[in-house]
């Protein structure tokens, strides 16, 4: 059988897992940006959206709309909370203390909600109907549509919130020249603060928006996050559409290389391509402000 | 000092004897956690209830519970703690795989007799350890009546993806080797997937062409755990109609939760406990099973399942063989009365362990099963029970 006739049905599922990928790396990268922080907690965001929803929809509320806003709700205060207890008190810490806070914040998390949730995992059901349908040859779930619909709404929104708002400015601002924001009169503090809700809503959109597809269950945020933190390397720290692109070039790869090596080896794949892109523009595609660009 | 001298002057009261323990070392944290308090809940009731019977000749069971957070080295510190302690006779568990092949290979060195609760790695199985004893149903049984089911649904060729870990692997090859004996077409794919897969798209993409190709009647999930819903949500998905056979771990409720409406239609065989309530009325074993699932209703508001069952059935062997010896029980005197244990019907069925067979159950204590209205139910085929 030749590899070429899987690639189409191969690229339909990358991109929806790409789509996964890129709102987990959006999260990275927001607070990337305010605080130069890597938050490795954000896998965490995105197990507690999916999970909580799924609780949420059992025993408090039929309706699918309330319970994942409540969800989003609940996962952006957990997402300040951590703000005010792991990295406000460490804000003056040399830079390598609060990102292994947040490592620990998010074995917490994990094992919190699995004492709380319990262990097995969770379904959601789809959105709008469990039927494939075809389309140019490819069968496609409605899910992946609302997974990629709702992925490029959440970005514009973003884009609007941070070039349409007087709130959303400030924190560009305060990511792209942190003492120019301050001497200007810009909490950086509070800019910081905002970033975690931010990021903690987008992982817990991400969380909902693939339970349907894919099970959470209280661990699944370590591996989420880890793809979602290469995506994000790949596509550079510097901007939101970095994360877009690095986490659509990995779903897309990951899936592309199944036609070519045996299944077992993807996750590899994606490592090989974390490696890759230090090696040979560390940056990643869109820049990043980690690394200085006069030396790559 | 006081304990001795009481029991001392009051030789024939249950109370004062000291207890038999059983060391139960079990994955209580980590992802079988919800699994293990099924087991935890049902062990107490059961040992509970013994002990209203009057125990062992007076002696009440005792439980000791560790947990070993699904780590291979508190498994075998765990393990190495029981075996220092007198007073337990028998340890139970853990489950998961590579956890049981230590704990095991500690038991033969210690001489203290190990119950296995879930299915055994077949490579370790064939050491024919002496002092380890399996209670679940074996790689070769799920086989020998899959095959049966599949060829009472008169299935000519079969492709079997399977799990790239010892049990699922030998289950597919046990599989095949049956299948093929009886006329059966069966082909094993190259690709495979591991627990932690969370889709399988790309797999069954490539494998999609090949049962086309080749009309293959039906999909072998040899697999446990959420791959299997992952495997029917992803065929579904990719529009892929034929037929699913599963393995016994179909047999739960949390699978059919997880995998909804894909889950329609999959047939495996599994345990009695799996569906308490559709046992025939001459079923050897019904009373066992029904009696069991009225109780933990009563006790926890909860039906049986085959984690359940296994619980029950570890404590109903572990009482039935200590009832069989003679005198105090020791060690040695348990395993050798475990082995010789004849006909004993539990809730998974009938065990019967001799010296060549620790493995207790046979083809003819599974049911098949078919998943239908999101209900697991049992199915007849004709000519294979």
């Amino acid at each position: 059988m030749d590899s070429w006739t899987y690639i189409p049905q191969l690229l339909a599922s990358g991109i929806t897992v790409g789509a996964i990928y890129a709102l987990v790396a959006l999260g990275f990268v927001t607070i990337t940006r305010a605080c130069q922080i890597i938050n490795f907690a954000q896998g965490e965001f995105v197990m507690l959206g999916g999970l909580l929803t799924f609780f949420l929809l059992k025993d408090l509320t039929p309706s699918y709309p309330l319970a994942a806003s409540i969800a989003i709700g609940i996962v952006v205060m957990v997402g300040f909370l951590m703000y005010l207890s792991v990295i406000y008190p460490l804000r003056k810490a040399p830079m390598l203390i609060p990102l292994i806070a947040t490592l620990g914040a998010s074995i917490f998390l994990s094992n919190t909600s699995g004492l709380l949730f319990g262990t097995l995992p969770k379904a959601l059901p789809p959105f709008s109907g469990e039927h494939p349908f075809q389309m140019l040859g490819v069968s496609v779930l409605p899910q992946s549509l609302w997974v990629l619909g709702a992925t490029f709404l959440l970005l514009a929104l973003l884009y609007l919130l941070s070039h349409r708002t007087f709130l959303g400015k400030a924190m560009e601002a305060s990511s792209t020249d942190p003492l120019g924001a301050d001497l200007v009169g810009i909490s950086r503090n509070r800019m910081v603060f905002l970033a975690f809700g931010v990021s903690a809503g987008t992982g817990a959109i991400a969380g909902i928006l693939i339970t349907p597809v894919f099970f959470t269950s209280y661990n699944s945020g370590t591996i989420l996050g880890l793809k979602g933190f290469i995506a994000a390397v790949l596509g550079g720290w510097g901007k939101n559409t970095g994360a877009i692109l690095g986490g659509f070039v990995l779903g897309i790869l990951e899936a592309l290389s199944v036609a070519f090596i045996p299944a077992g080896y993807k996750d590899a794949v994606a490592f090989a391509i974390l490696l890759l892109i230090l090696y040979f523009r560390p940056k990643g595609i869109l820049g990043s402000p980690f690394v200085d660009s006069r030396r790559w | 000092m006081t304990l001795v001298f009481i029991a001392w002057v009051n030789p024939s009261s249950p109370a004062e004897k000291s207890p038999y323990r059983i060391g139960v070392n079990l994955e209580l944290t980590g992802p079988w956690g919800e699994v293990t308090k099924i087991v935890k809940m049902a062990m107490d009731m059961e040992v509970e209830r013994m002990n209203g019977m009057g125990g062992i000749e007076g002696h009440p069971l005792g439980l000791v519970y560790e947990d070993n957070g699904f780590d291979l080295a508190r498994a075998a510190a765990n393990m190495t703690k029981f075996t220092r302690d007198k007073n337990i006779q028998v340890v139970i568990g853990p489950f998961e795989d590579n956890l049981q092949a230590t704990t095991r290979a500690i038991a033969e060195r210690e001489k203290i007799t190990n119950i296995i609760i879930c299915p055994s790695n077949p490579m370790v199985r064939g050491l024919k350890q002496k002092w380890a004893f399996n209670i679940a149903q074996s790689d070769i049984i799920v086989s020998q009546k899959l095959v049966d089911l599949s060829l009472a649904r008169k299935y000519k060729k079969v492709m079997v993806f399977h799990g790239a870990w010892p049990l699922a692997q030998s289950l597919a090859e046990y599989y095949k080797r049956f299948g093929e004996e009886k006329g059966l077409k069966v082909i094993i794919a190259k690709e495979t997937h591991k627990p932690t897969d969370i889709d399988m798209t790309p797999q069954l993409i490539k494998l999609k062409p090949v049962i086309e190709q080749e009309r293959v009647d039906a999909l072998y999930a040899s697999t446990g755990g959420p791959p299997g819903p992952i495997i029917c949500k992803n065929m579904r998905a990719l529009g892929m109609k034929i037929p699913i056979i599963g393995t016994h771990a179909f047999g739960f409720g949390f699978i059919i939760a997880l995998g909804g409406e894909a889950m329609e239609g999959v047939e495996f065989g599994a345990g009695k406990p799996v569906v308490p309530d559709q046992l025939d009325e001459n079923d050897p074993v019904r009373p066992v099973v029904t009696d069991f699932d009225r109780r933990m209703k009563a006790q926890y508001n909860m039906g049986i399942d085959q984690i359940a069952g296994h619980a029950h059935d570890a404590i109903g062997l572990v009482y039935d063989a200590m009832k069989r010896v003679q005198g105090n029980v020791t060690r040695a005197k348990f395993r050798d009365a475990l082995e010789n244990t004849k006909g004993l019907k539990s809730c998974h069925g009938v065990y019967t362990y001799s010296p060549t067979d620790h493995d207790g159950l046979s083809k003819k204590d599974m049911v098949f099963i078919r998943i239908e209205g999101g209900k697991f139910k049992r199915v007849k085929l004709p000519g294979f029970e």
